[in-house]
């Protein structure tokens, strides 16, 4: 038998991307030196060294990184630290008692038994059949972060003829990737009538090497037995349905789906954490705890962030929190639910466990508007807004609450604050 | 004995008997023959076995209530139920007999009819009438354990089920099985025991001398075999032709299922469940919401006849079909787990039954053909059957006595115990590296599947012996893992893995050949 040895660590934190070392980071600097990090990849850093593009740490750093250079500057601050790091390593099941099993080659099955928990698993690609796209089922249909990684980290080219569908960041970023490696991209067919991905990336991306973005565009059949052959692509109407005598062949040998991201919950789930069916992520409080008490959850796994910087900040804000329930034990008060009104898709945190602090919110809109004001009320007054030129809905609106500015709308509504909304106005109203 | 298929390996000179399809009837058959004698070859023109229709099906072991009276198949089919335990004995192959529920609804009588009558009246027959004419069906049949269930039963059993129910019949012998694992393990336990399996080996004549069958061409070589087998599946009325022993046809008939997320849809039902709906057109037996043998829940399958014998394409309209359809029968349906959509072809004759016999005009030549649903429910009162023929054809009919039934199942990492899971860790270190994240497959089973029996030569052939991305994220963290460790496996660069065979390519080149390429092309314009 292999010898064994429970681990019984202050903090143990699932996922080693830029969530779980901000977080290990954040509860180390709070002054918890016994934390383990469990990463199933080889490396740290999440799907960071993947992202060779620049782009990251404009908010948090005030500078331009790549994703390698991001991820690096943590891993380099967690070398530095006490915190212990499984790489390799799977974690299998969290108990709603915060027991953690896990496995890895060279201890086998281990288990952890911590007093907090931080949620960092980041999110995973939607597939093919997520989004009913009839056809065959050749090889060559594969999604934006797959190639992305073939290219980047593997050395490997998943195709030559590239039709791209949906317009997320990474399907965007994916076009110029395929474009500047001698591939010949297509075209890149989003459904909606507004692209998925960030405004800079349509421009650095498709406008600048002159590949076709096309709005109101799906794929409704691929063909090729073997290996995709070609795919048939129709305009949509409004209700998104394929308009039949608007279709077209497209000559290609790839598909890449780049069709949205969904949290990576299922371990959530076992140990008993609340999602929210908007987010597909795990109800959160203002200091990223989650419904089960001592779990806390924080970057991609909450909800799909547009930039890193956001993932980094609840990343510090739950690993100060688990820091602070575990050295100060906490007690949670009477919940105040944070709800999203006007344009407001959803917003993270879903609740407010403590007014007496700063909160940020992150939210999104649900369709694009132009000059606009973003506000937080507590029940009619105004805690926080701020005015917008344009919205659109990949891109996460922000604001921070102040304790003072929450006790100050509470002292003009001239009652104890049970809720909080968010919401989006026309700015001349 | 025992042995593996090796790449390439020549094909031998001749053959006692000689099996054309390793699709569940091939192997079924195989399988049995082996008891008898090791003298024994299986074809198969595809990569893998059970790659046509066998690895495209709902996995029900039908009880046989759905097939008309008096036919091959539904007589198999109640016979083929009945021995399914014993058939999957030692094999490490699960059987799970979670019956079906067939449910009538308002539906169940069409409103050509019931717009006839008082609404009093139809309760009355939808309600007392209809289950009893349902049992007394199944009784007819030789249907054992049926019992009528009211309305609350249904619930009790299945909370999803429309509220629009009004009684129903549960079927307790109705069972699922894995089909293609099913088909693997019975070739896997023919080629243990002296059986020769021979992959992309397409048959392409027959020769027949003097009435009687002397050998079969391949594309790899001849056979010399006094006794051939047609289990080629939708290709039986081609392969009957080549030995001038047809005069049937296949007609294909295109089935279409979708497939969910196992952790959304777990539960979701708990026995197969379907509508009943009298005098209701097509040609399958309706379908039905049915968990598979891995615990996924599928939907499914549609009818559509279809010229092309490889249409294994799914259209907006079929899924949208079958939405439709159950829709009804499952108000709350969670669309959005689905993770998967597979179609398959059946390949029924035109006489719509079974065809297992010796030809009449070529000796030695046995067809088994028309093998549509329930070919599966029905493969061990096929090969029951088709083993009697043959011993009639001069197959010894006693017992090898050295004859093995159990086929030693790889480990799979998720069915151990912590315990289990530590000692195989410690012996290959492999057991401890999870490859697969959806479904829990270790890097060790991979390569396990990569060097056994039949060897995994592909993605999907590996796929299909450990689960490696059939998940909810059907590949997209393992895939190149996968390739990775084929490649590694079988000594090939990685541009040279497939998905499933020739012409299935995963990666196009390394990284800057593409660029080189586009140079030398500009330079020589
Ligand atoms: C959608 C669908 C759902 C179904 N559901 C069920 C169910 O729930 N329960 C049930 O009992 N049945 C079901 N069936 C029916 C069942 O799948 C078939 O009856 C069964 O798989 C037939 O097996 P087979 O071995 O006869 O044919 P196949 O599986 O088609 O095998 C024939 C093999 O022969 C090979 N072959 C053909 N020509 C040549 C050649 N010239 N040379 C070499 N090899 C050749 C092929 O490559 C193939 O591998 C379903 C069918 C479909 C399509």
């Amino acid at each position: 038998m292999i010898s064994k040895k429970k681990r019984t660590p202050q903090l143990a934190v699932i996922g080693g991307g830029p969530a779980g070392l901000g977080a290990a980071l954040a509860a180390s600097k709070a002054g918890i030196d016994d934390i383990v990090m469990i990463e199933r990849d080889i490396e740290l850093g999440g799907i960071l060294p993947q992202c060779i593009h620049d782009g990251f740490g404009s908010k948090v750093f005030k500078e331009v990184l790549t994703g390698p250079q991001y991820a690096q500057r943590y891993i380099d601050e967690i070398a530095r630290t006490n915190v212990e790091v499984l790489l390799n390593t799977m974690v299998l099941e969290l108990a709603s008692n915060r027991t953690i099993t896990a496995v890895n080659s060279a201890e086998g099955m281990i288990t952890i038994e911590p007093k907090a928990v931080v949620l960092a698993m980041g999110c995973r690609e939607r597939s093919r059949h997520q989004v009913f796209i009839p056809g065959y089922r050749p090889a060559g249909v594969i999604t934006a972060g797959a190639a992305q990684r073939d290219i980047n980290i593997e050395g490997l080219m998943p195709g030559r003829k590239i039709v791209i569908l949906g317009s997320g960041d990474i399907g965007l970023i994916m076009a110029r990737r395929f474009t500047l490696e001698g591939a010949q991209v297509e075209g890149v067919y989003e459904i909606m009538d507004h692209p998925g991905g960030l405004p800079r990336n349509i421009v650095q991306c498709c406008y600048d090497y002159d590949i076709p973005l096309l709005l109101s565009h799906t794929v409704t059949f691929i063909h090729g037995k073997k290996r995709v052959e070609g795919v048939t692509v129709a305009h949509v109407d409004a209700d998104l349905k394929a308009v039949k005598d608007t279709e077209c062949f497209i000559d290609c040998d790839t598909l890449v789906l780049s069709v949205g991201l969904i949290p990576e919950n299922e371990i959530s789930k076992h140990a008993g954490v609340t999602l929210d069916p908007v987010t597909a992520g795990p109800i959160v409080d203002e200091r990223m705890e989650t419904t089960v008490d001592g779990i806390f959850a924080c970057g991609n796994v909450v909800n799909v962030f547009d930039l890193v910087d956001y993932v980094t900040r609840t990343s510090e804000v739950a690993g100060r929190g688990a820091a602070e329930y575990v050295l100060a034990g906490r007690k949670r008060e009477a919940p105040v639910r944070v709800l999203p009104g006007r344009n407001v898709k959803y917003v993270v945190p879903q609740f407010v466990s403590d007014l007496g602090r700063d909160i940020d919110f992150y939210f999104r809109v649900e369709h694009p508007e132009r000059a606009v004001t973003a506000r937080v009320l507590a029940g009619t007054s105004p805690v926080k807004s701020k005015k917008h030129k344009m919205v659109h809905p990949p891109e996460m609106l922000t604001a921070t609450a102040t304790a003072a500015d929450i006790a100050e709308a509470a002292k003009a509504e001239g009652r104890q604050v049970d809720s909080l909304l968010v919401e989006v106005v026309d700015s001349g109203k | 004995m025992g042995g593996s298929v090796k790449e390439a390996a020549p094909l031998p000179e001749s053959a006692g008997v000689v099996i054309i399809g390793a699709g569940i009837s091939g192997c079924s058959i195989a399988r049995e023959v082996v008891k008898y004698t090791d003298d024994v070859v299986i074809l198969d023109k595809e990569t893998d076995v059970a790659d046509e229709t066998t690895k495209a099906n709902n996995a029900e072991v039908h009880s046989g209530i759905g097939e008309k009276t008096g036919t091959l198949k539904q007589k198999l089919n109640v016979r083929g139920n009945r021995l399914y335990d014993e058939f999957v004995e030692g094999l490490g192959i699960e059987l799970k007999r979670q019956g079906l529920l067939i449910v009538i609804t308002p539906r169940t009588l069409p409103t050509s009819i019931t717009r006839w009558l008082p609404k009093r009246v139809v309760r009355y027959v939808l309600e007392r009438v209809v289950p009893r004419l349902i049992m007394r069906n199944g009784r007819k049949k030789g249907i054992p354990g049926q019992t009528v269930l009211t309305r609350q039963e249904i619930f009790d059993r299945e909370p999803h089920v429309t509220r629009n129910a009004i009684a129903g019949v549960f079927d307790p012998t109705y069972g699922l099985v894995s089909p293609y694992k099913l088909a693997m393990a019975l070739a896997e336990n023919a080629i243990q025991n002296g059986a020769r399996l021979f992959l992309e080996t397409e048959v392409t004549g027959i020769k027949v001398e003097g009435g009687a069958v002397v050998s079969v061409v391949t594309n790899r070589g001849e056979i010399r075999a006094p006794i051939v087998v047609n289990a080629a599946g939708v290709f039986a009325d081609k392969v009957a032709d080549m030995a001038g022993a047809g005069g049937f046809e296949i007609h294909p008939r295109k089935g279409a299922s979708l497939l969910f997320d196992r952790d959304i849809t777990a539960d979701y039902v708990h026995s197969s469940v379907a509508e009943f709906r009298m005098f209701h057109k097509g040609h399958s037996k309706g379908g039905g919401a049915m968990p598979t043998a891995e615990g996924n829940l599928q939907l499914g399958p549609t009818a559509i006849e279809t010229g092309d014998r490889y249409d294994t394409s799914i259209s907006a309209e079929e899924i949208e079909e079958i939405f439709d359809r159950f829709y009804y029968l499952l108000p709350d349906f969670p669309r959005s787990a689905i993770i998967s959509a597979f179609s398959g072809i059946r390949a029924p004759t035109l006489d719509e039954d079974f065809i297992i016999e010796p030809s009449a005009r070529t000796k030695g030549f046995v067809n088994v053909a028309g093998i549509q649903s329930p070919g599966l429910a029905a493969a061990p009162a096929i090969a029951e059957m088709v083993i009697g023929i043959l011993h009639g054809l001069g197959v010894p009919d006693t017992r090898r006595e050295d004859f093995d039934p159990v086929r030693p199942a790889p480990p799979r990492f998720t069915e151990l115990t912590d315990e289990e899971r530590d000692s195989l860790i410690e012996k290959d270190p492999d057991f401890g590296h999870i490859i697969c994240r959806c479904e829990t497959v270790t890097e060790a089973e991979v390569v396990n599947a990569i060097h056994g029996p039949i060897p995994a030569k592909n993605m999907d052939m590996v796929k299909r012996r450990t689960r490696v991305g059939m998940g909810r994220c059907q590949g997209g963290f393992c895939g190149f893992r996968c390739a990775e460790i084929i490649a590694r496996e079988r000594g090939i660069p990685i541009t040279e893995v497939t998905k499933d065979g020739a012409g299935s390519w995963v990666f196009a080149d390394e990284t800057k050949h593409l660029l080189a390429e586009g140079d030398a092309g500009e330079a020589g314009q």
